[in-house]
Order: C-alpha cells, then structure tokens, then sequence
C-alpha cells in the first residue's frame, strides 16, 4: 500500500514542482562560434565567466563542471568533443589524435609508455577514472 | 563471494524503467505537436593512417575512420530534437596493431529532445553520463530537469558499456542526481549510483556530494566527496579553491584524499586493481593518498600568462613525494600559440626523481598551420641506460577549404623503452552540414 502510494506521489509532486520552475534553458547551441581556447570572463560576468578554460585550474577543474552543469558545456562542445577522451575503447591516445593542437590540456603527451609508469605509482587514481571499467584494452595488452 | 557483496535484496534490474525511458522518448519526440521547425545536419569524416613500430619491433600501419554525425531539429518553441552519433573502424594494412587486424567502436548514439523550458531534456541510447558521483558510457536513458526553487533533478538508467578484459564488469547500472542552486552564488548536489553484476551481487554502490559555491566573483570553492556504501568507506575528497583579487592575479589551493580500498573497489584493470596497486613493500589495504597543491598565476598582459604550481603527495604508508614548477604561455585564439613549462619531482624513489620540460608552438599562417612540440623528461638515475627520455613532434596542415583539411604529423622519440623510434600520422578530414548546422559553431577542440 505505501509503495503504491508513493508510485502515484512522486510524479505528481515532480510534475509540480516542474510546472513551477519556470527557467529559461541554457542555448543549445553558443550564439557565437567559440575558436581555440576561450577565455569565458572576456563576455560572461556572471558565473559562466567562472568556466574560462585559460584558467591554470581549468582542466583539473573539469570534471566538478561536467558533473553539475553539463548543459553549459553541451552549448559549446559536441559529444564527440567528451569521447575524444572518455572513451569506452579507443587506441589512439588524445595527444596523438590532437598533436596538431599542442596549446591543448591533454593527457599522455611525449614518451608516455616510460611515464606511466611513473604516473600509475606516484597517483594510480588518476588513472582510474578512465581506464579502471572502460578504455582498459591497451593496459590489457601489458597487464595480463 | 564476500558477505558484503551479496545482493541486498531478489528484486531484478529495474528493466520495467529503460523501458519507460523508451516510450517517453518516443513520446516526447514523436507525439509533439506539429510546429514549424528548422532542420540541420552536419558531420565530419576523419581518415587516419598510422605509421610505428609496435612493442614487438615491427612497422604497423593502421589505417583508422571515424565518424560523426548529427542531425537537429530545431522548432520555433525553442525545443529540439535531435540524433547524434560517433564511431570508428580499423584496418591493419601491414602487421596487426593489437590481437586483431580489423576493430570498431560505436562511441556513442543517442536521442535527444531538449525543451526550452526548465533545462528538461531527455536521452535515450548510448551516450556520456556526467551527473555527480556518475561519469559512465551508459546504453539506456536520462533524464534531466530543473524544478521549483532552484532544485533540479537528473536520472538515468541502463546498461554499463564496459570491456570486461580482465573481470567481470557491471551489468545493470542507475543513479541520480538532485541539486539545489541560486545560480550567482551556489549549487549544491547529491547523487547516487547503484550496479550490479549478472549474478545479482552487489557490485558498485557510490554516493556523492558536490558543492560549487562563488558567493563573490572573485572567490569559488568546488569539488566532491564520494562514498562506497559496499565497502563502507569515503572513496575520495577532492576540493579545489581559487581566488581572483585582480583580473590578472589568481591564486588557488586543492586537496585530494583517496582510500584505496574503497578507491579501487570492483575495477574491470588487472593493473589498476588493489592487489596489483598493493604489492610486497607496500602491502597493507589501508592505503591512503593525500595530495595538496597550490597555484599562483598571474598576466602581466593579455593572453600571456605566468603560472607557478606546487603539489604534495602523501601516502600514509609509501612515502612522499613533491611536484613543483611553473609555465608561461602565450596564447592568441586561432592564430597562434606557445608555451613553455618546467618542473621537478622530487620523490623516495629513483623514477620519481626527474626534471620536466616542454616547449610548444603553433602558428597557423594563412591556410597553413604549423606546430611544434617538445617534451624532455630528465631522470637523476638512468633508466634502462637512458638518462634522458625525449619526444619531438612537427605538424603542418592545409585548410583547402572549410569542409576539406589534411594535415600530417611526424614524432621522433628516444626513451626507456624505445632507443630512437619514428612515428608517423596522416590525416584528412572531410566536414558535411547544411547551412546553419550546429557543426559551425560547436567547437570540435
């Protein structure tokens, strides 16, 4: 009886508190193309501004972004953008795929078969995030 | 099977709710009224052939495509619709490059319909979920809305898309995601993930809590902590502070705490797992790292700018080791870039002590674009007889047009592991939109 009860309670009250929000969505799509890495505050003086990619801390920073504002990002990045990097299975790292792009933040650069090594000890959760339940092929390849 | 991952109850996966998420999708995006609407399409081909030398010293020449499509509908009550899709394939044309000659990935595909009210949107297929405690690759549902009084919710549902290379990986997967916000000056979220394996055990239970809080412009606090309800312990803490006084002048300070027993729970990476990660020095699962680190960057003028960092790695049990240094970069968007950075690790051990350097251009000039990349790793003790590990990278590019582009990267590296190896990589991308499309406006770097 409670269980049915709330079956019928939790979407009515969902449906009023939707129907009470009221907001406006944030753009599908970046009114202006946005070339190389932006600088957000050069337009944005509100808390967009906070997401400026030419921050120092921007790319550690990302994933906080990612996991409470991803609308934000989705204006301005295609998903492809996220698989580049967060992939299921993908066998060219990102700084290869991008080596044309070096003013870019991204993992692995130069001899990184030597480094990971270095890396794996020194913070293997770094590691984690992508590669501990997705992406795991190449490690599979070494790590038997 | 330990107590702790038996499942807690015999209920099966909540199928019943992927296949709600389904009907509603197609509900939403099929029964919508008929209204004016404005569609567009875009995509991009990219043909990538690889030249190296594989770990057994023989020449590989994978030949790889990927990928992407998009297609919106945008109507005049400001909602879309929308399908998008990302893949790749290789071909081996010379020896293979992993066990197989040929291989594929759908990376993702979904549908989409986004309101132009209260951030409602709803996904269905394979797609990126980043919600809190969540950042999963999901075949199923989401669903994300904004609710009265600054609350917002978020759910998703579906199956994990794991390789299960090593272990078992999860089979059904969850979660959700409420948030409360006044947009100037917070957001505050909590969230939850729950999964479990074929066999019904208990495989991944996490909940979080995510703060983002900027009372002033110049002043924000954001980060996470996230816990494991199986193994009964805080997984990590990881907060990060940066204060702006001056446009030019920020400084900030992170800290990071991880448990690895908690860390490092049901991983499908025989590498990453915790009885690799513990070995005979350092055998006790009670591992904990700490990491601190500050930062101070400052412009003296405009898209250039100076940064020094510092970061501390404690392990309660293995030792320090300390990380620190600095970069100046220069930085004009679509023209022209460069940088340089150094940096010291200071370690217990002997690969952990190194010197860090790497010096990058890139100028496009007309229809061209050049760079140049150099990354030198310098170790106090030689590695493999090699003092020096090294990388240098040249890329040159054409634009023939907006849709057509070639481009062709050469690296030459000298390392531990590899005495001089060449790589090579060629590139052509083929970009396709009608007019408008939302391909020339989303950034694909």
């Amino acid at each position: 009886m409670k269980n049915k009860l709330l079956i019928v309670l939790i979407p009515f009250a969902l449906s009023v508190l939707y129907a009470c929000a009221n907001t406006t969505s944030v753009a599908r799509v970046h009114p202006e193309a946005v070339v190389g890495i932006p600088n957000c505050t050069e337009c944005h003086s509100d808390s967009l501004g906070l997401f400026n990619h030419q921050a120092a801390d921007f790319f550690k920073k990302h994933r906080f972004y990612a996991g409470n504002s991803r609308q934000s990002c989705a204006a301005c990045h295609q998903e492809s953008f996220c698989s580049d990097c967060h992939a299921r299975k993908e066998e060219i790292k990102p700084a290869d795929k991008f080596a044309d792009s070096p003013e870019r933040n991204l993992p692995h650069r130069g001899d990184y078969l030597s480094q990971h090594k270095i890396e794996g000890k020194i913070n293997p959760a770094s590691c984690m995030k992508c590669h501990g339940r997705q992406n795991n092929a190449r490690c599979a390849s070494c790590h038997k | 099977m330990k107590k702790h991952q038996q499942t807690r109850s015999g209920c099966t996966p909540p199928k019943l709710l992927t296949l709600f998420g389904g009907c509603l999708t197609a509900s939403l995006i099929f029964s919508a009224p008929l209204i004016a609407s404005d569609v567009s399409f875009s995509g991009e081909a990219s043909t990538i052939l690889r030249m190296k030398t594989n770990l057994e010293k023989k020449d590989v020449y994978p030949l790889y495509e990927y990928l992407r499509l998009s297609l919106n509908d945008n109507r005049d009550d400001g909602s879309s619709v929308g399908f998008y899709l990302g893949a790749w394939g290789r071909l081996d044309l010379a020896d293979k490059t992993t066990d197989k000659f040929s291989d594929a990935d759908l990376q993702y595909a979904y549908l989409s319909y986004r309101s132009a009210k209260n951030n409602l949107a709803v996904n269905f297929g394979r797609q990126f979920i980043s919600e809190g405690v969540a950042a999963e690759k999901v075949d199923g549902l989401y669903l994300h809305t904004d609710l009265a009084a600054g609350f917002a919710a978020s759910a998703f549902a579906g199956k994990s898309v794991v390789l299960e290379t090593d272990a078992k990986g999860g089979n059904f997967i969850y979660g959700t995601r409420i948030s409360q916000s006044m947009p100037k000056y917070y957001s505050v979220g909590l969230s939850a993930l729950k999964s479990e394996d074929s066999d019904k055990n208990r495989y991944r239970e996490e909940e979080g809590i995510d703060l983002w809080l900027h009372p002033i412009q110049q002043v924000e606090l954001t980060g996470r902590s996230s816990y494991n309800s199986i193994t009964e312990g805080w997984m990590e803490h990881a907060y990060s502070l940066s204060i702006t006084p001056f446009e030019s002048f920020k400084f900030g300070a992170d800290v990071s705490n991880i448990n690895y027993k908690d860390y490092f729970f049901n991983v499908t990476t025989n590498a990453l797992q915790l009885s690799t990660l513990l070995n005979s020095t350092n055998p006790n699962p009670n591992e904990e790292l700490t990491t601190a680190g500050v930062f101070a960057t400052y412009s003296p003028i405009k898209n250039l700018t100076v940064t020094a960092d510092y970061k501390n790695y404690a392990y309660q049990l293995a030792g320090d080791a300390n990380y620190y240094g600095g970069k100046i970069t220069y930085s004009l968007p679509g023209s022209y870039s460069a940088g340089f950075s150094g940096h010291r690790m200071e370690g217990s051990s002997d690969r952990l002590r190194f010197y860090e350097y790497r010096l990058y251009v890139a100028k496009k000039i007309g229809h061209a674009e050049l760079s140049a990349d150099f990354v030198n790793i310098g170790y106090d003790k030689k590695i493999n007889d090699v003092k020096n590990s090294y990388a240098a990278t040249a890329s040159a590019g054409y634009e023939f047009s907006r849709k057509l582009k070639v481009g062709a990267d050469f690296e030459y590296s000298k390392s531990p592991e590899f005495d001089n190896e060449v790589r090579g990589l060629l590139k052509l991308t083929y970009a396709f939109d009608t007019k408008n499309a939302e391909g020339g406006v989303k950034s694909e770097k």
